[in-house]
């Protein structure tokens, strides 16, 4: 065997791949639309938001006066304040109330004014207060308008039973749980839901790069079978560095996006990104990733695009075309996808023998040990466990699967059937 | 005699079926080889051993006096049959990778991709895309792909299919050059009157065996005192009924004739002129093509 062969070919398939555009728009397309995800629905929500002149008609005399003043900043969201402002005209109830209900109506009609609402005194046992608008598919303003109100009308009820509204407030805070995770290198506080999703995005673009990859391994295989460069390429090679330099010059491909994309989880996990997202609740920390785990990444990602593209490449010599071939890719996929099915109780209980077992079985180890390591580090000996049943498989494909495909590269017509196969791998 | 090839006695059987039956030839330095016989006869198999592509069940393959080393093959320029290219690489950058995966180094290859390039003019096309070029153009960068590498013996899988005129030329003036560099040529073709031309040295297969190999003169000599050109008039169909007759061609009005090896010229003469206004009847070299189909009949 020639190394060098396997570097010329390896080279190949790189420079070959990094270079076409559908590379760069398959890459880009992931970080630009978490971008997008992220940063738009603040930008959006900047520029939307809704101002409303609302008109208060307050029976009880008692709620409007506490309106005016507005709530302290520590009771307002911070999505709230985004959402809506309101700008609250105070009139006292008329001795004909038909009369100024329609006359607030016009008002609302003639756009005077975007809103009124009508505060009985019923309000303080319980019963709703009156919006009326031209539009009430306002949702978000509305929910904003009815934690404004909540606010005043409890302060105003507990004045009435004769108690301190700071104080019970005070009193009757909620707890929070601070989740700490507890690790060897020290811990630290962590948000539970962050660190949940963090191992779930990982898990997935995982999941993604080795389908596509191998997937492209195996169309590379075909490519090379229909042009019939193979057989010119195999006059200087051998089979097995033609199949070894392929996968190599892919995986480098495959990891390159990887790491394109883990940087931008990265940097979308910094607190500047994850503070300008909406909708996270607020001081949420993503997980820090040490180098350590970032090495556990870039090994389980290697060692499961080898156990899948060399499967891959074995079924793309196979077949004659990509039709034939894809029926059989199929069972390679299963295999990646019994790991998602498995995802969930794993990211409730990563330390459980379910999910450690799960996590040494060499066709499950390259994702669900990432995912585990990304939720709390596993024992050094389980990781290294992995690898090494892993690796033993591995090298068990290759040996089969380098058979399968020394013979089908050079098979051109009919399907071979499962016996002809079977035949391949014995074929000395 | 030294050979720059030599095949002893190679079998290969796929399953139950025998392709290569005990081959043994030898393809002498400074030669043009012509590798001939009918499709199916065993030529890509035989090739396929040649390169290593396949392994043989039995036999020896030496490669310039000595049992084949895998170095070998990189003395070896190599065009199949079955040729393609990466259709969305760059022609340079194409070349440069065939070149790489024989051993060779960037910086001599570019001086010598540019020389061939400009060679058979596709100098303005180095930085197009394969699949940009028309299909001739295609061929001269497979062409280059083959000898870039200045092999001592070149190995080519029915060169001349697909080719058009102006490319065929340019094959056959570069095989020539190479025979007068003192290299040889492995031509396997079942295209008779090209071998003809071309070839010194020829072997012929069929069935997965060697029916005749040697030198083409020698072969043709030995074939050569019963074989007769005819001119004649009449009923030429009865020419196929006399017993001394072996093969009988007739094309535009001169039969080539081959008689049985025991049979007398001018007797078959008397019996001809017998049924035929005879305008010519003289003794001629035989066409290599007469010589196959006699072999093959032989063969089976």
């Amino acid at each position: 065997m020639r190394p060098e062969n396997i570097v010329v070919i390896a080279k190949r398939e790189y420079s070959q791949r990094i270079r076409s555009k559908g590379f760069w728009i398959a890459t880009l397309i992931l970080p630009l639309f978490v971008v997008a995800a992220a940063v738009l629905p603040s930008l959006l929500l900047a520029r939307s938001r809704a101002e409303q002149r609302v008109v208060v008609v307050d029976a009880t005399g008692l709620v409007a006066p506490q309106l005016l003043k507005g709530r302290p900043k520590s009771e307002i969201r911070k999505a709230s304040e985004e959402v809506a402002k309101f700008e609250f005209l105070v009139e006292p109830p008329s001795s004909d109330p038909h009369a100024q209900r329609a006359g607030l109506d016009r008002r609302v009609l003639d756009k005077e004014i975007d809103a009124w609402i009508w505060v009985s005194r019923e309000v303080l046992t319980g019963k709703p207060v009156e919006y009326h608008a031209k539009t009430v598919s306002n949702v978000m303003t509305q929910q904003v308008l009815r934690e404004d109100l909540s606010y005043v009308v409890r302060r105003v009820r507990l004045a009435e039973a004769g108690l301190d509204a700071d104080r019970v407030g005070a009193l009757s805070a909620p707890v929070d749980l601070e989740t700490v995770r507890i690790s060897k290198e020290g811990s630290r506080a962590e948000g539970g839901l962050a660190g949940a999703a963090f191992a779930y995005i990982l898990f997935l673009l995982l999941y993604m790069v080795l389908v596509i990859w191998g997937q492209q391994v195996m169309q590379g295989v075909l490519e090379e079978k229909s042009s019939r460069i193979i057989e010119v390429v195999l006059s200087s090679v051998r089979p097995f560095e033609l199949m070894m330099g392929k996968l190599v010059g892919i995986c480098l491909v495959g990891l390159t996006q990887f790491s394109i994309w883990l940087v931008t989880l990265a940097a979308v996990a910094t607190p500047g990104v994850m503070a300008s997202i909406a909708g996270l609740p607020e001081g949420m920390k993503l997980p820090t990733v040490t180098p350590v785990m970032v090495l556990h990444f870039i090994l389980l990602f290697i060692l499961g695009f080898f156990v899948f593209s060399t499967l891959y490449a074995a079924i793309g010599a196979s077949f004659n075309n990509l039709q034939e071939a894809q029926q059989l890719a199929g069972v390679a996929v299963f295999f990646l996808i019994i790991p998602v099915f498995l995802m969930l109780p794993i990211i409730n209980d990563p330390g459980s023998t379910f999910a450690v077992v799960a996590s040494l079985i060499p066709l499950f180890t390259p994702l669900l040990m990432t995912l585990r390591i990304s939720l709390e580090m596993p024992p050094l000996w389980q990781i290294l466990l992995g690898y090494a049943l892993t690796f033993g498989f591995l090298v068990g494909m290759v040996w089969i699967c380098a058979r399968i495909y020394r013979i089908g590269i050079l098979m051109y017509g009919k399907k071979p059937t499962f016996q002809e196969l079977w035949k391949w791998i014995r074929y000395a | 005699m030294s050979y720059s090839l030599e095949l002893r006695d190679v079998r290969k059987s796929y399953g139950k079926f025998v392709a290569v039956d005990g081959v043994s030839l030898g393809v002498p330095e400074g030669s043009i080889f012509g590798l001939l016989g009918p499709n199916g006869a065993g030529k890509t198999s035989t090739i396929r051993m040649i390169m290593d592509i396949t392994a043989p069940d039995a036999g020896e393959i030496l490669f310039f006096g000595h049992p084949r080393r895998s170095e070998d093959l990189r003395r070896v320029g190599y065009l199949p049959e079955e040729r393609g290219l990466y259709r969305k690489m760059g022609v340079t950058e194409h070349l440069l990778f065939l070149g790489e995966i024989r051993g060779l180094k960037r910086r001599e290859l570019v001086p010598r991709i540019e020389q061939w390039l400009d060679r058979v003019g596709l100098a303005e096309w180095r930085k197009a895309k394969i699949e940009e070029l028309s299909k001739g153009m295609q061929q001269k960068v497979q062409l280059i792909g083959t000898i870039l590498h200045e092999p001592d013996l070149l190995l080519l899988d029915e060169p001349f299919s697909g080719l058009d005129p102006l490319n065929q030329e340019l094959f056959k003036e570069l095989l020539l050059d190479y025979r007068k560099q003192g290299k040889s040529v492995i031509l396997s073709t079942h295209g008779m009157e090209l071998a003809e031309r071309m070839c010194d040295h020829i072997g012929l297969i069929s069935r997965g065996r060697v029916v005749l190999t040697g030198e083409l003169g020698a072969i043709k000599r030995q074939v050569g005192g019963n074989s007769f050109r005819l001119v004649a008039e009449g009923d030429l169909d009865r020419v196929h009924s006399l017993p001394e007759i072996e093969q009988a061609v007739a094309q535009n009005g001169i039969v080539k004739l081959l008689l049985r090896p025991d049979a007398d010229g001018p007797e078959v003469l008397r019996q001809l002129v017998q049924f035929l206004r005879v305008h010519e009847f003289r003794s001629e070299e035989p066409e290599l093509e007469q010589i196959f189909l006699k072999a093959v009949r032989d063969a089976a």
